[in-house]
């Protein structure tokens, strides 16, 4: 990886730090990780800045901290790559509503699938 | 869209991305892989769990630990040697620079802030017990407790103790286990 | 110098902090950055030990660095004391002011000065006898594993990597390294460049007296002009 994306996301301020233990980068869950990447990855390919996407950071922890959500870190970091990809104009919030009801749907239809032999059709 | 489920969520934004070409889900798997396994630490780890299967390579990794780690492709920016020295029922190796904060960059990362404090600096070498159980790890007084002071510009990385019941486990799982405290010397491996 | 760097076995700071962070702000990683993009004149941590005691002690970790490398520009004329305080009043102003852009052909060359000096001078990162060193020295290491050895006394003004709790203490040579680039200034520069290196084992005891924890010690790397 660039070295300068990885100083870039190593070395976020404090109130803003990815979290760790003994060094590493601790995800709770396959998403968390997934959402890290998805972030990285975006900015390597020019998609934004990090300044952008740190700064959006700092706004969703500050407010959540504000509000005493009990979110996560990395459930704050969604937040914030919803708002830097919709104010950066590469994705449209009707899409992401419209796409999540999708995949809601599919995970629900899987959910249920258990026992069930008959054949289905399958939104593309 | 507040009370979703966050994978859900990730789901579909990764899904949007990709349709339409700003990432690939093969690029993102190799980021969330690079951190996971290579940045930091992590290499330290591949290095002991390699050195605790594999008894040539630790002989090499105990001669000569610059050469043994340039083997996994690890190299210090500035050329530094490397000495690896392992943790032993009679030997308990703890690692610290009293003058400034010399760290094992190439296998470790960044050192944590705690390492380059005034207290672990001044008490890492005088009063190591005390320290080590600050960091909940007492040992027996049989065990020499010996704080390698990183003076010159050699750096020194701790291989530690392989702990028992990790007979079946594969290299990788044993990477797993290695911590980056085990390996500065204030913590030790532990069996999951 | 025996200054206030040289910290290992001071009473006083208190339980350890167990801060994870690198950083904490991103000033910080700019002013690592800054210290491994190019060297110090007359040396990275030389520059550090000499920052004003009270300073040092009342100054972060990245803090020291800054003002360190502020400081051994200035004092090297690389930048002068009116240029510097033009630009942080340029910045103050308006942290979004102009910056400078790259003049990579300039880099490239300062970078392979540096090389050049440090070739020169027996850094170890080359193979001993590349440099020429202030008067050459036999790479043969006239130590053995096993041998009883006295740190040596000295009280420098300059940098040294001789740490004050060790000195005129008794220990034993546990390992010979390969022969490491000497930087001490006086009053041990009776040789620059590549000299034989031991790691050498104090007891606690030997150290720190009846305070000494049980079954303890010390392990340093010894040039041998450390060693009597």
């Amino acid at each position: 990886m660039d070295q300068s994306v990885d100083n870039a996301v190593s070395n976020m301020p404090e109130e803003i730090a990815i979290p760790r233990v003994n060094g590493e980068l601790v995800f709770e869950s396959p998403w968390e990780a997934r959402v890290f990447g998805l972030a990285v990855a975006l900015h390597e390919q020019g998609a934004f800045e990090w300044k952008i996407f740190s700064q959006s950071l700092t706004d969703e922890i500050a407010s959540a901290e504000k509000e005493g959500e009990s979110s996560s870190y990395y459930e704050r970091w969604l937040r914030a790559l919803h708002h830097v990809t919709t104010g950066q104009d590469l994705l449209a919030t009707r899409e992401i509503v419209d796409r999540t009801k999708e995949v809601q749907d599919q995970a629900d239809h899987e959910h249920d699938d258990h026992g069930h032999d008959h054949p289905h059709h399958h939104h593309e | 869209m507040a009370n979703e489920d966050p994978a859900i969520l990730t789901k579909a934004l990764e899904s949007l991305l990709v349709e339409k070409g700003l990432v690939t889900s093969g690029r993102i798997d190799e980021i969330v892989k690079s951190y996971e396994e290579d940045i930091g630490p992590m290499r330290g780890a591949q290095v002991v769990a390699k050195a605790w299967v594999d008894p040539e390579y630790k002989a090499r990794l105990l001669v000569d630990g610059r050469s043994a780690i340039a083997e996994f492709g690890f190299t210090d920016p500035h050329g530094a040697e490397l000495v690896v020295t392992e943790n032993t029922d009679d030997v308990h190796n703890m690692v610290v620079c009293t003058l400034c904060s010399c760290y094992p960059w190439a296998v470790l990362g960044l050192p944590p802030a705690w390492y380059k404090s005034f207290a672990y600096r001044s008490r890492a070498v005088s009063e190591p017990r005390t320290v080590l159980k600050e960091f909940g790890l007492e040992l027996p007084e049989s065990t020499e407790v010996r704080v390698l002071d990183s003076n010159s510009d050699i750096r020194y990385m701790v291989l530690p103790k392989r702990p028992a019941g990790t007979d079946g486990m594969s290299e990788e799982e044993l990477a797993g286990i290695v911590t980056r405290d085990s390996m500065i010397g204030v913590g030790e491996a532990v069996c999951p | 110098m025996d200054g206030v760097h040289d910290m290992g076995g001071m009473h006083g700071f208190g339980p350890i902090e167990r801060d994870e962070l690198s950083y904490h702000d991103e000033w910080e990683a700019r002013v690592h950055g800054i210290s491994n993009a190019m060297a110090a004149p007359g040396g990275g941590r030389f520059s550090l030990e000499s920052l004003d005691p009270a300073e040092y002690l009342g100054s972060s970790y990245y803090t020291r660095w800054l003002l360190a490398r502020i400081n051994t520009l200035l004092a090297a004329g690389t930048i002068t004391q009116q240029e510097f305080d033009a630009a942080v009043a340029k910045y103050r102003a308006n942290p979004d002011s102009e910056f400078p852009s790259d003049d990579e052909t300039a880099y490239k060359e300062a970078q392979e000065a540096v090389r050049e000096r440090r070739k020169k001078a027996g850094d170890p990162t080359f193979p001993p006898g590349s440099g020429s060193g202030s008067s050459e020295r036999s790479l043969e290491a006239k130590l053995g594993v096993g041998d009883q050895v006295v740190a040596k006394t000295i009280h420098p003004d300059g940098h040294t990597r001789l740490p004050r709790y060790v000195r005129g203490r008794a220990g034993e040579v546990i390992r010979i390294y390969r022969p490491q680039g000497f930087q001490d200034d006086e009053p041990l520069s009776d040789h620059s460049g590549p000299q034989p290196m031991y790691a050498v084992r104090f007891d606690g005891k030997e150290l720190w007296g009846d305070q000494a924890e049980a079954n303890s010690s010390v392990v340093l790397d010894m040039w041998e002009s450390y060693l009597t």
